[in-house]
């Protein structure tokens, strides 16, 4: 980005024209604004740029300490450009936009490119973590405690060394051994509880253990063979206090990247879907995420069953956004029209009035008439319909025309305001040459105003439409997208949006979450968003005022 | 032309003297009510309709019962048990978050949209048109569709720096924020392009730097629309659902929406009368800056957005 | 009680050790010097209603062995997920509290540890351990049992348990109430949980149990006795009788009870606090078919995280210092469910209301907690509520039972 701005100076190296003094003289008033005054500016330049490089090396060590590359990277451009940026004359305006593009990189775009990764993986219920955590998961599932054994006193021991083991206090007799040697007794004083004092061996004390984690993941991993016969089991500590015998079924093999079952024999191997399965079928419960290429998209088409549940959903979506540019734009400027009117008093009392349910916060409202629509017990069943029993909520269509009901209502005032500005800012001689002509009233406004409104209001009904095709707060919380599609998956609801369905797919309130099908959704949704935008923003070409 | 648009489509008041003060004959009168008249009894069925529900939260706020079923008489029963019972909740909790995230995030929209206007209007520089219509199109991208690797990114950034991670308010506000460049650069460079070049031009033949003409002499021009995006930002983050729900996991740091919409939905702790209540509190700031910004946001709106 | 002093002995006896461990050598000679195990810090989720009984277990916690418990109060029906999402990243808390029927989820998911109760195992009532096992593995100290019973306004149809759903609902209209009977259908969502006692009369189990009582993947509610069960439904909908109807949410529902203008509802013992106006007896719920009514009961206990970094301490928590006699009474106390501790249980069934719903889920089958719970809740319910409100019973139950089986065996 090079700058053609050419007075490129920058307020810390400014020094301005000789001074000529004329700060205090009379004639200087209307340009003598201290301008060169001190770099105080610079100063609170050179704190905040201090303080983020502080923060941003504070980021980067810890970023290396957790081996976290990403963020690594990412920190290190981002600190970089940022003192380049601020520390040299090149690059005017980003000293401007920067701010904004790093919040805009971050937590949108890259959001973005990770969006895309998921969707191209299995991420979800059952899928969730690494194949490492998948083997700790098996490995803990298959560890039993032996039928009948006793729980020990235990004290946990090391030795010069650092070799960590378990001294157990079996009935008075006190017996220790390591991850490689067997339990063995050895001869000191019979005694209760945990074994206090053993010789050769430190005792560790219970402070220690539980305040260094690394220490505590020894213990919490270290099994004490009973015997030479690994069958026997081993000791195993849950508190660092007591101890149990233990056997575990299944063995993870590192070299083959297999979990065999010691007492069938079957052998589990990893599959490309991020399960162990075995030859004859069955798999072990956990999983863990891998890349699956195309199938959540293609999922999205070849499910009966979800195809045609999202198929309504998306004509649903276009059709909620386009009516809820329409109706309250065609209620919005009738207001407007009829209450741009001199002749009225109060007219300022009146729009306040108006406006109030835009200056109503929308979950709240939403939440309200979730309640008001209640079939039985809402209040407008109850007053406006003499207590029928209309299903507001339960049925498909009339939760439909609630739901845009509820939205009009919010976004009304929003067009009345707009409408009536635009209405005001119509250049008048226009208005009193059709005047003059004698076009008649309704005449004037299909062939003059309306045209003239729609130009200008173009954009914010395009806004609109996108925030309508995204109006997750409104479709959520008044009725959940519901009710359900019969037989839809993930509770697709008649009512849901492209983007409740895909708040519903990734099972965040409850159910199963699939997080990479969720993904792909919103890759698709992107796609047709971005469609929808070029196509817009050609056709007005409003891109031609820059 | 443009520059004084601001200032014109703001209404003048004492608009209804302009009535004739001797219209004494019957034909004048009929005229009246045909022309003038019967738009107050319009204007009291749009009162009705906007204003019913909210009169009537108020009114199930004030019911002791505190039950939907019980709420349909209006004002039947008045008493401030609900509004005392607010008081062993969370409530408060989430008010103050709300209105400090709210608060934050409406400061930060504020300065990151003023300084990406000011750059786009000020400078020309290769990139430029690009840039903005990149914008234009990237601010059409709800967040919300990328709800699931945010909660990935903050959960790896967790790691790394505890304070930004997920449970985090700054992280919160730190999402709010990555909308503020493409939603209100667009709205705020328009306004900003009515501010005539020549007022920056001789400042700086008088010496003044970039920055001094940003601070100082175009940021209180623009004001009105610094005022509009201040609201917008504050009640985008207000209202905010999804983003909320996913960063701020633990009950006390939950916003309003997250916390007023569980009162509501959660089967097993319905509660409609402290929702009520709740909403009363919840919407006066929302409604006070509104209001006492409204003629702001009505230049704004116009000036900003219907054609820069 | 016995046991009880041993216990008691056994944390006296830790903190004694703790104690000289921090005194700043290696000498116990200062019992009463405080550990330093700082930097030892157990997170915990709880919700809102358990909050102030887990705070007291781990106030003592903290006292005795200056480690920090830090409770996250999380919406109760959050954590699952959460906790599905968070632990393999790290950020998940050591230890959670949460429903029995999630266990399969969080099993596969590979985010619980087994945990081991030692010689506290027999402090507690079977069944509640045995909802806690998977594939033969305790995952979960449990504390509470739940199922949901018959609530009756003893103004209105006296303490009598009616025998059969159609002796309730003539009782119920002898009595003049507005409704004989109310129970909620959680709104539009439907609510399979609450119908399930009446479901299960028409012998139509939500899956085939084998010999040793397990669930096996197999859907129980198909076939003529679910056909039944769907039409029973539908007769007593919005299109049929009414009594059943989806604009009663949990809050509607209780509503109408506590105001006395339904003489029956069907709710679980955390609902008893929101009907102080009325007098209540508490029954097994009456059967609709000819078989036996049968609730859900679902226990609800403290999972420990299989990622958790203070294993542990954890363990030495949630062993030593939950599962006491006085810590479960505590937790009775704030949230007040059928205890799973014994004593604890016999103790609080002096009450009758209590009795009720014991003796309820004694007629009662655990929930199941297949990993696959989750979407069976969601065809289930949708369906229910779709037949309530008038769709056609067979042909939209058949459509859910073909549908479950189709997502059960892919």
């Amino acid at each position: 980005m090079s700058v053609q701005h050419d007075e490129a100076q920058d307020l810390e190296t400014t020094s301005g024209p000789p001074s000529t003094s004329r700060r205090g003289g009379p004639s200087a008033e209307s340009h003598s604004r201290g301008w060169r005054g001190l770099g105080w500016g610079f100063l609170v330049k050179l704190a905040i740029m201090a303080v983020i490089n502080a923060l941003g090396l504070l980021a980067l060590i810890s970023a290396f300490r957790v081996e976290s590359w990403w963020i690594f990277g990412i920190t290190l451009a981002l600190l970089v450009i940022a003192d380049i940026v601020y520390f040299t004359k090149k690059a005017l305006p980003l000293k401007y936009l920067l701010p904004g593009l790093a919040f805009l990189f971050v937590f949108q775009i890259f959001v973005f490119g990770y969006t895309a990764y998921i969707a191209f993986t299995n991420y979800g219920t059952g899928h969730a973590g690494s194949m490492e955590q998948a083997v700790d998961a098996a490995l803990i599932q298959g560890e039993r405690r032996v039928e009948g054994s006793p729980t020990y006193p235990l004290s946990v021991v090391e030795r010069l060394g650092g070799e960590l083991g378990f001294a157990i206090n079996d009935g008075g007799e006190v017996l220790v051994g390591t991850e490689n040697e067997p339990l063995s007794s050895v001869d000191v004083p019979t005694a209760s509880g945990a074994p206090s004092d053993v010789p050769g061996w430190t005792v560790v004390d219970r402070g220690r253990l539980l305040s260094d984690q690394e220490l505590q993941a020894a213990v919490v991993d270290l099994r004490v063979p009973v015997s030479e016969d690994p069958n026997d089991g081993a000791i195993r500590t849950r508190d660092g206090s007591s101890g149990a015998v233990y056997t575990s079924t299944l063995v993870w093999d590192e070299e083959a990247q297999t979990i065999t079952d010691t007492v069938s024999g079957t052998v589990y191997a990893p599959n490309d879907r991020g399960s162990f399965v075995a030859d004859d079928g069955s798999s072990l419960p956990t999983g863990w995420y891998v890349n699956v290429g195309f199938d959540n998209f293609l999922a999205i088409f070849t499910d009966p069953a979800l195809a045609e549940a999202l198929l309504i959903v998306t004509i649903w979506t276009f059709a909620f956004a386009l009516l809820s540019v329409v109706l309250p734009f065609a209620l919005g400027l009738l207001f407007a029209l009829v209450f741009n009117d001199p002749r009225i008093r109060a007219r300022k009392f009146l729009r306040v009035l108006f406006i109030l349910p835009y200056a109503f916060p929308a979950f709240l409202s939403a939440l309200l008439f979730r309640g008001m629509f209640n079939a039985e017990f809402g209040v407008i069943n109850d007053l406006f319909f003499f207590g029928a029993d209309i299903n507001w909520l339960g049925d498909p269509w009339l939760a439909r025309g609630a739901v845009l009901f509820v939205n009009v209502w919010l976004s009304f005032p929003y067009w009345f305001l707009v409408c009536t500005g635009a209405l005001q800012s119509l250049p008048s001689d226009t208005l009193e040459a059709a005047d003059i002509d004698g076009a008649g009233k309704f005449r004037r406004f299909r062939s003059i105003i309306l045209p003239l409104l729609l130009v200008s209001t173009a954009p914010l009904a395009i806004a609109s439409f996108a925030v309508g095709f995204n109006n997750f707060t409104v479709i959520y919380i008044f009725n959940d997208g519901g009710p359900v599609i019969p037989g839809a998956p993930y509770r697709l609801g008649s009512t849901d949006l492209l983007i409740t369905a895909i708040f519903d797919i990734a099972g965040i309130s409850g159910g199963v979450a699939n997080y990479g099908l969720a993904s792909a959704l919103s890759i698709l949704v992107f796609i047709v968003i971005g469609l929808i935008a070029a196509i817009v923003f050609r056709q007005t070409r409003r891109l031609e005022n820059f | 032309m443009t520059e004084t648009r601001a200032a014109t489509v703001r209404e003048t008041a004492g608009d209804g003297g302009s009535r004739p003060p001797h219209d004494r004959t019957s034909a004048r009168r009929r005229r009246w009510w045909l022309e003038v008249g019967w738009k107050y009894f319009f204007a009291a069925g749009i009162i009705f309709y906007a204003a019913f529900p909210l009169v009537y939260i108020l009114s199930a706020s004030l019911n002791p019962r505190g039950s939907l079923a019980a709420s349909n008489a209006i004002f039947s029963a008045v008493s401030i048990e609900n509004y005392m019972a607010l008081g062993d909740t969370y409530f408060w909790a989430w008010y103050g978050n709300t209105l400090l995230i709210g608060g934050i995030a409406a400061v930060g929209a504020v300065v990151i949209g003023a300084a990406g206007a000011y750059a786009f209007s000020r400078f020309r520089f290769s990139g430029r048109r690009a840039s903005l219509s990149g914008l234009l199109i990237i601010q059409m991208f709800p967040q919300t569709l990328a709800f699931v690797a945010i909660l990935l990114m903050l959960l790896a950034i967790g790691e790394v720096v505890p304070a930004l991670g997920i449970n985090s308010k700054i992280s919160l506000i730190a999402l709010y924020l990555a909308g503020a460049l493409g939603a209100n650069t667009f709205l705020m460079y328009g306004f900003f392009n009515t501010v005539p070049i020549e007022i920056d031009e001789s400042a700086k033949i008088d010496g003044a730097t970039h920055a001094q003409i940003f601070w100082r002499l175009i940021m209180p021009l623009v004001t009105p629309i610094l005022a509009v995006v201040a609201l917008l930002a504050f009640i985008a983050a207000f209202g905010d659902y999804v983003l909320a729900k996913i960063v701020l996991v633990s009950e006390e740091n939950w916003t309003l929406a997250v916390g007023m919409y569980q009162w509501v939905s959660d089967q097993l702790t319905s509660r409609w009368g402290l929702f009520t209540a709740g909403a009363v509190l919840a919407a006066i700031p929302v409604l006070v800056l509104f209001l006492s910004l409204q003629r702001y946001i009505v230049g704004g709106l116009t000036a900003g957005a219907v054609k820069g | 009680m016995r046991k009880h002093i041993g216990m008691s002995a056994l944390a006296l006896a830790s903190v004694a050790v703790l104690a000289g461990c921090a005194g700043g050598g290696d000498t116990s000679d200062e019992a009463s010097e405080p550990v330093d195990a700082s930097g030892v810090e157990l997170t915990v989720w709880v919700d809102e209603n358990r909050e102030p009984a887990v705070e007291a277990a781990a106030a003592t916690f903290e006292e005795e062995t200056g480690a920090t418990v830090t409770l996250v109060q999380k919406n109760f029906e959050d954590i699952r997920n959460d906790f599905i999402t968070q632990v393999p990243t790290g950020e998940g808390p050591d230890i959670t509290i949460g429903a029995h029927d999630w266990l399969g989820a969080l099993v596969s998911a590979g985010v619980v540890n087994t945990i081991d109760l030692g010689d506290k195992t027999g402090e507690f009532e079977q069944v509640a351990l045995d909802a806690m096992t998977y594939d033969g593995q305790l995952y979960a100290l449990p504390y509470s049992l739940e199922a949901i019973a018959l609530i009756q306004n003893v103004d209105l149809v006296g303490e009598e348990a009616p025998a059969t759903w159609d002796e309730m609902i003539q009782n119920g209209i002898d009595s003049g109430a507005e409704r004989p009977f109310v129970i909620n259908t959680a709104g539009q969502t439907g609510d399979g949980y609450t119908m399930y006692p009446f479901q299960t009369s028409f012998d139509a189990p939500v899956f085939v149990q084998d010999s040793s009582g397990s669930y096996t993947n197999e859907v129980g509610m198909g076939g003529a006795s679910g056909e039944a069960f769907a039409e029973w439904l539908a007769a007593n909908g919005e299109d049929g009788t009414g009594y059943i109807s989806t604009t009663v949410d949990y809050a509607i529902n209780n509503e109408l009870f506590n105001s006395g203008e339904a003489a029956y509802t069907v709710q679980g013992p955390w609902a008893i606090g929101e009907y102080p106006d009325v007098n209540v007896a508490v029954n097994p719920v009456p059967p609709a078919g000819d078989g036996t009514a049968a609730p859900f009961v679902g226990v609800q206990g403290f999972y420990l995280s299989s990622q958790s970094e203070n294993a542990l301490i954890a363990q030495e928590f949630l062993v030593n210092y939950i599962a006491t006699e006085d810590a479960q009474r505590a937790l009775y106390e704030a949230d007040p469910r059928i205890p799973a501790w014994s004593t604890v249980a016999e103790e609080v069934a002096s009450d009758p209301i209590i009795a009720g719903f014991l003796a309820s889920s004694q007629n009662g089958v655990p929930m199941p907690s297949i990993p696959e719970m989750g979407s069976v809740w969601d065809f289930w319910n949708a369906a229910q509520a779709q037949i309530i409100a008038g769709a056609d019973p067979v042909p939209t139950w058949d459509t859910m039972v073909s549908d479950l089986e189709a997502e059960l065996g892919g």
